[in-house]
């Protein structure tokens, strides 16, 4: 099952959004304008890599859910 | 032990669970952390039976297997609760791992979650959990390791009798036998042992062919894609064969569509099913699935460019958004089917469906 050979997704980037804690404030998105969009629903979409460390460290302190977090960019691997 | 990784790395075997990851580096690594050994034997993606018949015709091989890559009374055998494959594991005296019978309860970090006493949702991959990793709460998960049942009997197989008897099936990309589960409207739905290379239409063989009248094949299931039956005649079971329509040899599933059946029925059935699978961590997943649902549906009520359009758009929302991938192969799913279904979708548009071997009215799927 989970037939996801390789990492296929938006999210490539210094910051990661953990999924299970995120719950669309949106403030990622009001802080990161061209890096971190809302899809429909409010949850962020990362869209650009590229981002200055100082302000993923804002963003990621100001996160209400602690749902953002640093990441170098390769994901582990599955199974 | 580092024998067993030599061998291991020799024969190029990888994980039969879907990902395909070369299992001598994920040995190697669960040696080193000392971790524990979970062997999924869930059969969890639509259609699979491999893990069961694997219990059922190898149980020893497969406790064999585990012993070699796990460490003595670390070793647990995930199965679903009340299952067959579950009650024979408990008779042989192994210890098993319940795991409630939803879709994304067998995903890899499902499992070790439900094995740490937690419910068996998927958690965020912020590191390795093999080397021991915390959870979104910041909680430790000791290292764990999870390997696919038919992962764990091919170790005890390499063990046994070598890389070279190993090599003989396959590629020499892709080595080794590989255990298929073929089921669906074929003459007997069968677990077939083939190999990387071969033509799907020679798996199919062993289930009594693929009938002329057939319109749809599946293969991978709820992750997987849905081929014409014309690219199934043509397709080459391995990774670049399945890549050429979109897909993978993932967990070893084919599925023959039945022809009398409309195919976009099928597809609303299956994608409600999927709606109702989300464990409700990840709103991407949580919203994306039934927001698909309605996109699918108003696809077959109405096929024009504005609902295609919404489909699509849907199918490009949802992958690498969420703590498993789910709603990647949800996506990916959804994808071939409205491509392979085209040319059913517009006799729908029309106002008609040809299955059941006659042309008939509809008003939608």
């Amino acid at each position: 099952m989970f037939n996801m050979p390789e990492y296929v997704g938006t999210d490539l980037a210094q910051i990661g959004v953990d999924r299970t804690l995120c719950s669309g404030h949106g403030i990622c998105a009001a802080l990161l304008p061209g890096t971190v969009e809302l899809d429909e629903w409010g949850y962020p979409i990362v869209v650009h890599a590229g981002l200055d460390p100082q302000e993923a460290e804002t963003a990621i302190r100001m996160c209400p859910a602690r749902a953002l977090y640093r990441r170098s960019g390769v994901e582990p691997s599955t199974h | 032990m580092t024998a067993l990784v030599d061998l291991l790395d020799d024969a190029g075997l990888t994980g039969r669970g879907g990902a395909g990851f070369r299992t001598a580096t994920k040995v190697r690594a669960a040696q080193e952390h000392g971790s524990a050994l979970i062997v999924n034997a869930c059969d969890s993606e639509i259609g699979a039976a491999k893990d069961a018949w694997i219990v059922q015709h190898h149980l020893a091989e497969l406790v064999d297997g585990a012993g070699l890559v796990g460490f003595p009374g670390r070793v647990r055998f995930a199965a679903h609760r009340g299952s067959a494959t579950a009650q024979t594991l408990a008779a042989a005296g192994v210890s098993v791992l319940e795991v409630p019978a939803r879709y994304v309860s067998s995903e890899e970090t499902s499992l070790i979650a439900l094995a740490q006493g937690r419910p068996a949702r998927p958690m965020t991959r912020r590191g390795h959990f093999v080397a021991g990793e915390r959870d979104s709460q910041g909680r430790r998960i000791p290292p764990t390791v999870v390997l696919n049942a038919e992962t764990v009997w091919r170790i005890a197989q390499v063990n046994r009798y070598g890389p070279h008897w190993f090599r003989q099936m396959g590629t020499e990309a892709e080595p080794g036998p590989r255990l298929v589960a073929v089921g669906g409207h074929v003459g007997r739905s069968v677990v077939v042992e083939a190999a990387a290379g071969w033509r799907l239409v020679d798996i199919l063989a062993s289930a009594g062919g693929l009938p002329e009248d057939v319109r749809e094949v599946g293969v991978g299931g709820l992750g997987g894609v849905l081929l014409s039956a014309d690219q199934a005649r043509d397709a080459v079971w391995d990774t670049p064969g399945m890549a050429r329509v979109g897909g993978a040899m993932g967990p070893g599933i084919v599925t023959v569509w039945d022809p009398r059946d409309c195919p976009l029925h099928e597809v609303t059935r299956m994608l409600e099913f999927a709606a109702g699978e989300s464990a409700g961590q990840c709103g991407p997943c949580m919203f994306g699935l039934p927001a698909l649902v309605e996109g699918w549906r108003d696809l077959c009520r109405h096929p024009d460019g504005q609902t295609r359009a919404r489909v699509d758009q849907l199918t490009g929302l949802l992958p690498g958004r969420g703590a498993c991938r789910f709603p990647d192969g949800v996506a990916r799913f959804v994808a071939s089917a409205v491509l392979t279904l085209e040319p059913h979708l517009a006799e729908h548009a029309h106002g008609i469906c040809s299955t059941r071997g006659v042309t008939r009215n509809v008003q939608y799927a």
